[in-house]
């Protein structure tokens, strides 16, 4: 690696902030930016603490320019509720807090990752600093998929307690707690004894426990490697055709697009299909073709060299997951879209929205009052080696939920759903165009259509789109004028 | 690339016109074209968005992967069912003139 180039800094960095990720699981408190008078007094006594110092300053200012700073804590107030993909919580009570722990940490979390196997066609070996969006696309993905494969409202088992988190439900009700300390209710901190009254309190922890190979199978799919069928590998590769290369930025709507062809292209995923929107356009008709059994195969998975698909007929309705690229405004967000925005994420059958702040991609997962709850990619782990039987899947969620204002969203996003059989996507379809239906008399997010994409095109219409344009000269004024203001005939 | 797609350098189509010059211009195409919607280009009334937008697509040369949106007063879309004379009615500027933003969606990346 070139030593010079920023990524050489970020490199080093990445390695110290792991380190201190370990001692922080470990049960120590989280590292602070070293402002703690003991820290710099060591500093003075011993060299080697200086080191530890400066690495810890330099894992410090890494976290600050991915924007995952150690030190940031989430505020939940209890009065108002808190939404995430379609359920609600009010977090006024601990079970609620526990409900919403459960689904947020079960969530997958996917980020920046190092020392994978270089990547095709360039000398990275990891995608710190630019492959953000394309690891906020396959949080969407992972969430389609776990709606699509695991057992409805399915948690994981083993989530961990969260962390960097303050409640105002249970700094009332301890003073101790106080400040927002991490809730030490769920699991852990005293032992396995606390486990057993939690499976108790959930009946389907059994059920989860048995989903836990498919869990597992789930987030392989997902790694770094080039034949893992949604790892970063591949979704490079199926950039190349779009024009991206390996340390690229990409975009929600460039995204949107590999995630349809990564699906289409696999074998491990039956029934299944991605339907991208057009001009912020879904076609209701175009979504049920791609969905509907076909004799020929040609809308199912490609079937060459896939032994696992072949004994798979393609004779039933496929689950769908449905992206629209949208705009939410010109240079910002435009506030009127923030209401449609909030409903949609109410829905159901959304599975999250992959936008950020601008130059920045997150992976929105709900919002509470006017804040976005989001997970975060800009987080550099090593590599984990998926192929190994018992790997860990820790570093594959996330205990940190964050917010950020709806007024920092930048308006270039992706809105995910996701239907399993006809019946669903009849009730999506309804459901969405309700949610749609108040910006109607501003500008709407997206539009729903009846009918196929060209039942709406220019066929039947006098113009010729593609000949040539008549350029209308205006007699008057024409000698202020610049040749570029003359209008355009369609 | 097309001459009437404004390169972004150039000074905004409102700023290097004065009102009274952009009033006047429109006052001129309506009265000769009453059926032209008078935005950069002069659109049959009775197109729908989604027509309009199929075709400076297809004049722009865009793969349909390629995202490509039109921002009404640089706010926000246009429901696309809705013909430009809807539009127009709706969304006119003082002037006249419908003022319409083609934009792609922004990178991200750190």
């Amino acid at each position: 690696m070139n030593s010079v180039s920023p990524s050489a800094v970020q490199y080093v960095g990445a390695a110290v902030q792991e380190e201190l990720l370990e001692s922080h699981r470990a049960g120590n408190p989280a590292p602070r930016l070293a402002m703690s008078p003991e820290a710099s007094r060591e500093a003075a006594v011993e060299p080697d603490e200086v080191d530890k110092l400066k690495a810890k300053l330099l894992s410090a200012w890494n976290n600050v320019k991915y924007g995952w700073s150690v030190k940031s804590r989430t505020f939940f107030n209890k009065t108002s509720p808190i939404t995430v993909l379609g359920q609600s919580y009010l977090l006024n009570s601990e079970d609620e807090v526990e409900r919403f722990h459960g689904a947020f940490v079960s969530k997958l979390w996917l980020t920046y990752r190092k020392d994978f196997p270089q990547l095709e066609g360039s000398s990275l070996t990891t995608d710190c600093g630019w492959g953000c969006m394309l690891r906020s696309g396959q949080m969407l993905l992972a969430q389609g998929l776990l709606v699509h494969l695991m057992p409805r409202d399915w948690a994981w088992p083993d989530a961990q307690p969260l962390d960097d988190v303050d409640f105002e439900v249970l700094r009332q009700w301890s003073p101790s707690r106080a400040g927002g300390m991490p809730i030490p209710s769920f699991v852990s901190p005293w032992g396995a004894s606390q486990q057993a009254p939690k499976d108790v309190q959930r009946p389907e922890s059994a059920r989860d426990r048995q989903s836990e190979p498919l869990h597992r199978q789930l987030v392989s799919w997902f790694g770094d490697y080039p034949p893992a069928p949604f790892g970063l590998h591949q979704l490079v590769e199926l950039g190349k055709s779009s024009g991206k290369r390996a340390g690229d930025w990409y975009g929600p709507s460039i995204v949107a697009h590999i995630l349809r062809k990564a699906v289409c292209k696999t074998t491990e995923v039956n029934n299944l299909v991605v339907y991208v929107a057009q001009d912020c356009t879904v076609y209701k008709e175009d979504v049920v073709q791609l969905c509907e059994p076909s004799p020929s195969g040609e809308n199912g998975p490609q079937t060459t060299n896939g032994p696992q698909i072949s004994n798979v007929p393609d004779t039933s309705w496929k689950s769908v997951i449905i992206l629209v690229p949208v705009r939410l405004g010109g240079e910002t967000l435009n506030p009127a879209y923030i209401e449609c925005v909030k409903r949609l994420l109410k829905l159901d059958c959304c599975i999250g929205i992959i936008g950020g702040k601008p130059k920045h991609s997150l992976y929105f997962v709900g919002f509470q009052d006017e804040q976005l709850l989001y997970l975060d990619p800009h987080y550099c782990q090593s590599m984990v080696d998926v192929t190994h039987a018992d790997f860990t899947l820790e570093s594959f969620h996330c205990c940190s939920p964050r917010k950020m204002a709806f007024s920092r969203m930048d308006p270039s996003c992706t809105v995910g759903f996701y239907a399993k059989n006809q019946k669903d996507l009849e009730s999506l379809c309804s459901a969405v165009a309700q949610a749609l239906l108040c910006s109607k008399e501003n500008y709407p997010v997206f539009t729903l259509m009846e009918g196929q994409s060209k039942d709406y095109g220019l066929e039947g219409l006098r113009l010729s789109p593609t000949g040539p344009a008549h350029i209308l000269k205006l007699s008057r004024n024409s000698s202020t004028r610049s040749s570029t203001d003359d209008f355009v005939f369609l | 690339m097309t001459p009437y797609d404004k390169p972004q350098l150039q000074k905004p189509f409102k700023l290097r016109k004065s009102f009274a010059t952009r009033k006047l211009e429109v006052a001129g195409i309506r009265s000769k074209f009453p059926n032209k919607i008078p935005t950069k280009f002069l659109v049959p009334a009775e197109l729908t968005m989604t027509q309009f937008i199929t075709i400076i697509r297809n004049r722009m040369a865009l793969l349909p992967t390629q995202a490509f949106h039109l921002l009404i007063n640089n706010s926000g879309l246009s429901s696309i069912s809705l013909t430009m004379a809807q539009v127009y009615r709706d969304h006119q500027d003082e002037d006249g003139f419908l003022y319409m933003t083609y934009a792609s969606q922004e990178m991200f990346g750190r």
